[in-house]
Parts: C-alpha cells; structure tokens; sequence
C-alpha cells in the first residue's frame, strides 16, 4: 500500500470539500460549545443535539459528493492516471470520508457525555442510549460510504442515506423499549447492561462489515473507469 | 531501453454487447502509434486495459516491462494518460492541479509546465470550470506532459476541438516526439491527425486488430487502380486485391500489396490502367473496415 499516495487522496478530497467541511465542524463544534455555555440547560442541550445531528447527516451528503462526484464529474480517469491502485483509491476515498466525519462525531459524542456527566439535571443512566445511538449515526454514515464506493451510483448513495436517516428514529424507538436500556435511562448512575453491550457490539460489528464488504467488492471490480 | 514499450498478446474483454477479441499490439519504444477506428471500435478499451483501469479477461499485458493491471501503480509513474472523457476539478485552478501532480511525480519539469503554459496560452490562476473544451484538454495534456513520461497515451485528445486548437495540440506533440525514447500511443478516429504525426498505424475495427504496420508501409503498398476492361472479358483475379468497386466494364481496384509489377500484369492480358492512385490514410482505413465487414478480401 503507497501511504504517501492515500494521504494526497484524502488531502485532495478534504480540499475540494473544504468549504462543507469547514461549515460543518464550525457550525458542530460552536453549537458543542453553546450548549456547555448554557450550563446544563435541559432545552439547549436537546437543541443542541439535534442541530449537530443534523450537521452530522449533512456531512453525509459530503462524504456521499466526494465519492459519487468523482464519476458523475468525470474526474476519476484523472485520478485513475496517477500512481495508485484501485485498492489505494478505495483505502483514501473511505478513510478520508471517515476521518473527517469521525472528528465532529467524537467531539459530539465526548461533549454530550461530558455534559451528562458534569451539568445537573441529568441522569448519568443516559450514556449507554447516547452512545449506542452515536454509534449508529456512525453506522449509518458507513452505511452510505459502502453502498457510494460499491455502486458509485448517486441514487442508490441517496437511497443509503435515506435508509441511514429513518432508520435513526426507528432504531431509537426500537431500544429504548428494551427494559435494561429504557429503565436505566432515568438511573443516577451508568448501567452498562448485557443487552446495551451487545447492541454496541452488534453496531460495531456492522460497521467492520460494511467496511470488509466494500473492499471485498472493489477487489472484485474489473472496470474502474 | 526496453525494445517494445507497450506489448500485448491475446487480450479478450467480454461485455454483453461487445467484445475485445484477442488483440495483439506491439509498440516499439521511440515510436508513435496511431490507433485508428470508428467509434465503438475498442479503441478506448484497448487503452484503458493498457493503463490496468479495466482488467482483460485473458491474454498479457506489458507496459514498459510492468505487468498490468497488477503493476499499474509503478507503470503509471512512467506514463502520461489523457483520455477525451477525462475531466479536471472544476473548482480549483490550473495552478492548484499543476501542484496537486508535481507532488507526486519526482519528474515534473516546472520549466517545461511554465513553457507549455504559454505555448498554450494558459494562466495558472485559472479556474478550471471557466475553461473552454480546447482548453481543458491543453490543461490535461499540460499535466501529462511536464511530468516527462516516458509513454504517452492518449485517447482521442483532439475529439472536439476547433481547428486552431487542434493544430496546437498536434503542434505540441510533434514537438514532444522529437525526444526519441518517448513512445507515444494515440488514439483516434480523425485519420488526418494520425496520418501528420504517427510513425506506426494500427488499424481496429469491432474488437478486432486489423491490421499493423509503419506509416510509409501502408501508404506505400496501398492503391486505387482505374481499369478499362475489353468488352466481354472478366477481371482476373490477382494477389492483395482487397476490393474492387466501380461498373463492369471500368473498375476500381484497391490493393493493398501494390508493386509495378502488378500494372503489367494487368496489361499483358489486356486490361487497359487508366490511372494508378495513391490512397491518404482515411481511404486505406475506410476500405480496411469495408472489406473486412463485407467478409473477406476478394
């Protein structure tokens, strides 16, 4: 694997993107920042997070331009041109769409438990539901770089993200039902239930998969161009 | 120096409607070869098996003694690719692309950027999405070229371009062939431009190589001959006819293994020649395609 060659990849890919990329982690990072301001007010940490969670699938659609523009734009013969590898091209368009998406993600979810913990008037027993559902907002964004870099195709990309979208209420809905997980969400205290484990283990897993599977398929790929 | 630059031997591609049949091409190093056919023909297939973006089924592929696809990543060091559907980033300047290549290739000639940059009457501060077609191919040809590789390939580059333009970007290649161990492959279906720069001509039409060999070769074997048959008597059949058109009694003959020798044949049975034509590059190509499509030569 050239290194040097994935790194001007995704040094390439995150100037190009620049200007979401920076609205993006300014516009998270501020709101992060207000709503530790506001001391633990119950109203502006939930409208906090569900201003970041929507700059998060926003940075979905960047990540989804980065990969589908590349053929839709015809550029990818240029890229194609120079000393990579598809496997190289593959390694940086996933990396790179991780990485800076990865940054606002854990400074939203470092901010949100910090919050939980450190501001009254919350209860410590909603870490593990924060976390599972950070994870999942993850899962979901992995979910749109698979089907992108699989299909290259902008309809099934936004079908991916659609999917990833919905499927952030229902899995909410859906856990919290479990009485390990909903019970302990009003505890003082973390509970880290078996259950909350194997949800965590499960989404984890998912996204080792999603990311195995699209190499499995580059690899499989006979036409790049 | 590696005797052929490019060599490939029984390359097959399959696709539901068309396929890339056993396509052998060499390449010597130094050359220039022009890959003449019509749209559809395999041409850009052919190349981009040739640069490993898109995987043969079968045969072998060597490109500068690099195994392809599975040595694209060294190959590509060495090569320069511009293809008619390649694009640049449109948000970016030339400048940011000049730098963005130069990063990655130890043998960017910053002189010869800047030299080519006005040849081609290009400004670095240039965003690419404000280019013109012609421009945006000099700018590619710009990127492929002051990396020095030593092969060039290029897919129909002049595919679009007005005739200034064109006879720019021609003007420039000739120039870059003066260096002799650059090999060049270039493809397209203008044979006038292939015929003004290229030393070698291959010839391909539905998948198939039709035929390969050096420029003066082919114009030199290739000729329409205008005949003038006696009343009642039949044209005979002679060696390296590959079609003969016209009426009955004044057919036209293409052959493409012409010698003097065959005028007198034709003579000494009777048959009057009227005249004895040469071919330019486009008619020996249209009449390659013709007789092969129409099954066989006569």
């Amino acid at each position: 694997m050239n290194w040097s060659m994935v790194r001007r990849l995704i040094w390439k890919d995150w100037y190009l993107n620049r200007a979401g990329i920076l609205f993006s982690l300014t516009g998270g990072l501020v709101t992060l920042g207000l709503v530790a301001a506001s001391r633990g007010s119950q109203i502006a940490v939930i409208l906090g997070i569900i201003v970041v969670v929507t700059i998060l699938i926003g940075m979905g659609a960047i990540v989804m331009a980065s990969i589908v523009a590349e053929r839709k734009q015809q550029t990818l013969p240029f890229v194609m041109s120079l000393p990579i590898s598809y496997w190289e091209y593959t390694t940086a368009k996933i990396l790179g769409s991780l990485l800076i998406f990865l940054v606002l993600w854990t400074a939203m979810l470092a901010s949100m438990v910090a919050t939980i913990l450190l501001a009254p008037g919350f209860a410590h027993g909603l870490i593990p539901f924060v976390v599972i559902m950070s994870v999942e907002i993850l899962m979901s964004t992995c979910l749109v770089i698979t089907v992108g870099v699989a299909t290259e195709s902008q309809g099934w990309t936004v079908g991916a993200a659609q999917v990833g979208a919905l499927s952030l209420n229902g899995i909410g809905w859906w856990i919290v039902r479990f009485p390990d997980i909903g019970r302990a969400m009003s505890s003082a205290t973390v509970r880290w239930s078996s259950t909350a484990t194997a949800l965590l283990a499960a989404e984890l897993a998912a996204i080792a998969l999603m990311m195995a599977f699209t190499f499995f398929v580059q690899s499989r790929k006979k036409d790049f161009i | 120096m590696i005797e052929f630059a490019v060599e490939m031997s029984g390359v097959t591609k399959r696709y539901k409607h068309f396929t890339l049949d056993e396509i052998g091409l060499r390449l010597p190093t130094g050359s220039i070869m022009g890959f003449v056919g019509a749209n559809g023909a395999g041409k850009s297939t052919t190349l981009r098996i040739l640069m490993g973006l898109v995987h043969q089924d079968a045969g072998s592929v060597q490109v500068l003694g690099y195994s392809m696809p599975d040595q694209q990543a060294p190959a590509k060091v060495e090569i320069g690719f511009v293809s008619e559907d390649m694009r640049l980033y449109g948000s970016p300047t030339l400048g940011w692309h000049m730098n963005f290549v130069r990063s990655i290739y130890p043998r960017w000639d910053r002189a010869y950027a800047d030299t080519l940059m006005r040849r081609f009457d290009l400004k670095a501060e240039q965003k690419v999405k404000g280019m013109s077609h012609g421009q945006r191919v000099k700018a590619a040809l710009l990127l492929a070229l002051a990396r020095r590789p030593k092969l060039l390939v290029l897919d129909e580059p002049t595919t679009g371009l007005d005739p200034i333009a064109r006879r720019e970007v021609l003007g420039e290649l000739m120039a870059v062939l003066a260096d002799e161990e650059r090999t060049v492959l270039f493809s397209s279906h203008n044979t006038l431009d292939v015929e003004q720069i290229s030393d070698q001509i291959t010839f391909i039409d539905r998948g198939r190589i039709l035929k390969s060999s050096d420029k003066e070769s082919f114009l030199d074997r290739w000729r329409r001959i205008r005949l003038v048959l006696p009343p009642e008597s039949k044209l005979p059949g002679l060696p390296g006819v590959v079609n003969v058109r016209g009426s009955n009694r004044l057919p036209v003959v293409t052959t493409d293994q012409f010698e003097p020798a065959m005028v007198a044949a034709y003579q000494q049975i009777g048959v009057g020649v009227q005249s004895v034509d040469a071919m330019t590059l486009e008619e020996i190509f249209v009449a390659s395609v013709e007789s092969r499509r129409e099954g066989s030569a006569l």
